[in-house]
């Protein structure tokens, strides 16, 4: 019997499924890896089993006993513990108290027993002594200490669950090699004992160092396991990519002559800041370059410091022949930058406000306007909200009052009243309907036919697929492959995107 | 983004970490520069009577923005603490008229009054935690409401407390006034709750919501709670009010609300939660309390005495927030 198993767990967000139909089952003493693309449900998966999330449908059963959890709570009583992807941390308490913190010892009923808190996360923290780095003390708070420190406080914090079943979320994405080596070792002697642990990671070599079998996960869907000995990088691959793999890349994209040809709008070289380094690469007139690779390798962080949304960067940037170093988005929309970010609350929506403001700030500020005169901004609103097909009661309304793809358009409208010379696309179709996002990609096609330079981040590889004249693949915050022509293929990206960085 | 750049452009790194574990420590001294200035314009203002009637006058103040505390460190807000003073002030000295003034009957009535304050407190919390309204608004709400009852159950201000009561708060016992023991069992009441699992679990659901929950914590729990411990605090207060005041005044605490959020941000608690310390509301309660005697002895004439007042107190929080950033950046 299995420790636990999963049958046909479901869950959806409005209308985005998360998990469309999970289906695993772990044994006792085993590593079980799960692997997918981004947005491909692992995380679902795994909150559903730890109790934070609940489910649509289907059954977890633990034992061969079918549980139904109120809550994380319940979850961490019935012998469950999670690192979470995102960690679960406190920022202004101290790693001891956070390491403690599902169930503080307490001495007399109500006092915190501090003796027993710093020895029992003395006892976690000492498994990575080696490795923890300057600065990580028990009684330093977690806000002072280092992405990975703060990575090892989290994984020390699941330790210390001593749950019989152990789920690891993505526990190595900030580590380096040595925390990897010394996190495995505990994983092994874990196994050893009998736990059974749950693993995901995005490195390939990770996975055949640790893992005993594998789960491939596919748009929500968990869609075979096997032996790790039984398999390989590339066959994993290939069910990752499933049968749309196959697929010859799209020939509306094939766009060859503009990749060719043209005047060189945008050159980068040397491009360091933090997040990224070394990066170059040029964009003609006319052409769309994509961005590609997993979540968070330095793509958003590359197209946020052409805009000069983010300061401490150094390499060239040479625009229209002028060389160029933004230090604030002001002065970067007046030289000819645009960008346009899938998180509309942070970077675009004015919330609150009409959309006839939202629409005209980019005109007010490149044009130097003093004031506001509604007829002649209503004139140059509505063509740009014209071309964009949004639907909207009135320019008087408020943005919010629009569905988050109209939204997105309204933001992207602001942008065509006066063209800019190079568009930077930060993964501009989070949350946006599939009608919404062919419409956009048209009109993505068509500035690009007028003469703009274009680059495309996207996490939904569909879309650079579709529409990327070149795709640069990051990883860790470099470009790891360039893919032109005809190896613009699905298994290509994902291969360049996983390779062992 | 080196360790190198972070060094240089800062603040020494053990400045840092005794801010971080002090909060408080800016009020400190913002305290003692005005005790000084107090000292230096009135002389007597320093002397073992005047000290006494400050904490008197003050030790209700204190303990009301303590109550504020420990909602504020959940990252929620009680803005009927001072509604709830009020409530329970009228409610003890109702009781204690209907009890007669024997000491039975008002340690009865003070009994009487901390439930009472317990009960407004659960209110708050189911509302904000159970029903998860918005703590400013909600709780604005339920101030109307306590204030009401208290209309209700004294329409206006007068009623004496028993003579027993206020003697005894202004009385003095073995050589030391009795606010004196008071203050001193507050703080050790303070210290002791300071080392409960409460406060720690209160500042890590004020830290991250979510990572609390994701953690296993019982949130709406620990915030319902959060809310009781505060409506405890503001009886509590309510009795201190009551024997300064010697009589009922069912609006006795509006005033007082904003007040007690004013100390708790001086005393460098985080309003957004997680991080602060009853020390710190304790002092900031002080530095409202000095901040206005010092208004009166520099003699300002009384018709600017509250702009001195609001510019002095903006002075102070600006002090306070500067050396935190400094700390920080
Ligand atoms: N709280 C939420 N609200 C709405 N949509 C969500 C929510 N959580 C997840 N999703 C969506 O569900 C899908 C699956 O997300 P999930 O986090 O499980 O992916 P994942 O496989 O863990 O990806 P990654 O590798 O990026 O961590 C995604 O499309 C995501 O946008
Ligand atoms: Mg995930």
């Amino acid at each position: 019997m299995s420790k636990l198993q999963l049958r046909g767990v479901r869950k959806a967000y409005g209308a985005t499924v998360a998990l469309r139909r999970g289906d695993m089952k772990l044994d006792r003493g085993e590593v079980h890896v799960l692997i997918g693309s981004n947005g491909s449900g692992k995380s679902t998966l795994c909150k559903i089993v730890a109790g934070s999330v609940r489910p649509d449908g289907g059954e977890v059963l633990i034992d061969g006993r079918s549980v139904e959890f109120s809550g994380p709570n319940d979850a961490r009583k019935a012998g469950i513990g999670i690192f979470y992807q995102e960690l679960s941390l406190a920022a202004h308490r101290t790693v001891a108290e956070n390491i403690c913190l599902a169930a503080l010892p307490v001495s007399g009923g109500v006092f915190v027993d501090r003796a027993k808190v710093a020895e029992t996360a003395r006892r976690y923290a000492d498994l990575f002594a080696e490795v923890a780095g300057t600065g990580f003390s028990l009684d330093a708070t977690v806000e002072s200490l280092r992405a990975d420190q703060r990575q090892l406080v989290e994984i020390m914090k699941t330790l210390a669950t001593e749950a019989p079943i152990l789920i690891f979320d993505e526990p190595t994405s900030a580590l380096d090699r040595a925390q990897v080596d010394c996190f495995f070792g505990i994983l092994r002697r874990l196994k050893e004992e009998g736990r059974s642990i749950i693993f995901i990671s995005h490195r390939m070599d990770e996975i055949f160092a640790i893992g005993d079998r594998v789960t491939v996960m596919r748009d929500g869907e968990t869609i075979e396991t096997d032996r790790i000995a039984d398999t390989d990088h590339d066959a994993i691959i290939r069910r990752m990519v499933g049968e749309k793999g196959e697929l010859a890349p799209p020939a509306e994209a094939a766009n060859d002559a503009a990749s060719g040809g043209g005047q060189v709008i945008l050159k980068v070289e040397g491009f360091s800041g933090p997040g990224f380094s070394n990066i170059g690469f040029e964009v003609t007139e006319g052409e769309i370059v994509g961005f590609g690779g997993l979540h968070g390798q330095g793509q958003s962080a590359v197209l946020r410091a052409l805009f000069g949304a983010t300061p401490g960067n150094s390499g060239s940037v040479v625009l229209d022949g002028r060389s160029m170093s933004a230090a604030r988005p002001r002065a970067a929309i007046r030289e000819g930058f645009a960008y346009i970010s899938g998180d509309r609350g942070r970077d675009g929506a004015i919330a609150g406000r009409p959309i006839l403001e939202n629409v005209t700030p980019i005109h007010f500020l490149k044009n130097r306007l003093a004031l506001a005169r509604p007829s002649h901004l209503r004139n140059k609103a509505l063509p740009a909200l014209e071309a964009l097909k949004t639907k909207y009661a009135g320019l008087a309304s408020s943005i919010n009052s629009l569905s988050g793809g109209n939204q997105q358009k309204v933001i992207i409208a602001r942008w065509l009243i006066d063209r800019p010379a190079v568009l930077l696309l930060d993964d501009p179709t989070k949350g946006i309907d599939l009608q919404t996002k062919t419409d956009l990609f048209a009109l993505i096609r068509e500035l690009a036919a007028e003469g703009m330079a274009i680059v495309l981040y996207s996490s939904e590889d569909a879309e650079l697929l579709n529409n990327a004249d070149r795709i640069l693949v990051f990883n860790s915050g470099a470009i790891a492959r360039e893919l032109t022509g005809s190896d613009r293929t699905r298994y290509n990206l994902y291969h360049a995107a996983y390779e062992a960085a | 983004m080196s360790d190198t750049t972070v060094i240089a452009g800062s603040a020494p790194r053990s400045f840092r970490r005794f801010i971080e574990r002090f909060p408080f420590l800016p009020a400190l001294v913002i305290l003692v520069v005005l005790l000084a200035l107090n000292g230096l314009f009135e002389p007597n203002s320093l002397s073992y009577r005047a000290i006494r009637g400050l904490i008197s006058t003050y030790l209700a103040l204190i303990l009301l923005s303590v109550a504020q505390t420990y909602v504020i460190y959940a990252a929620d807000l009680d803005l009927s603490v001072g509604a709830i003073l009020s409530l329970v002030n009228v409610g003890i000295i109702m009781l204690m008229q209907h009890l007669g003034g024997s000491p039975g009957g008002v340690l009865l009535a003070c009994g009487a009054g901390i439930l009472i304050g317990l009960a407004c407190g659960i209110v708050n919390g189911i509302v904000v935690a159970v029903l998860r309204l918005q703590a400013i608004v909600a709780t604005f709400a339920t101030s109307i409401l306590f204030t009401g009852l208290a209309l209700y159950v004294l329409p206006v201000a007068g009623t004496p407390a028993p003579t027993v009561y206020w003697r005894t708060y202004g009385g003095t016992f073995f050589g030391f006034p009795f606010v004196f023991y008071v203050a001193v069992a507050i703080a050790i009441v303070l210290f002791l709750i300071a080392r409960t699992r409460l406060i720690t679990q209160l500042l890590s659901v004020g830290d991250d919501q979510q990572a609390a929950y994701q953690t296993g914590l019982p949130v709406t729990l620990i915030r319902l709670k959060g809310y009781a411990l505060c409506g405890v605090f503001a009886a509590l207060a309510a009795l201190c009010v009551t024997g300064d005041t010697a009589s009922g005044d069912p609006l006795v605490g509006g005033e007082m609300t904003l007040n007690s959020v004013a100390a708790v941000v001086l005393g460098g608690t985080a309003l957004s939660g997680g991080v602060g310390s009853v020390t710190g509301s304790v002092f900031g309660a002080l530095i409202i309390g000095l901040i206005s005697s010092l208004v009166f002895f520099v003699g300002t004439p009384s018709e600017w005495q509250n702009l001195v007042q609001g510019l002095a107190i903006l002075l102070a929080l600006m002090v306070g927030v500067l050396v935190g950033r400094r700390a920080k950046s």
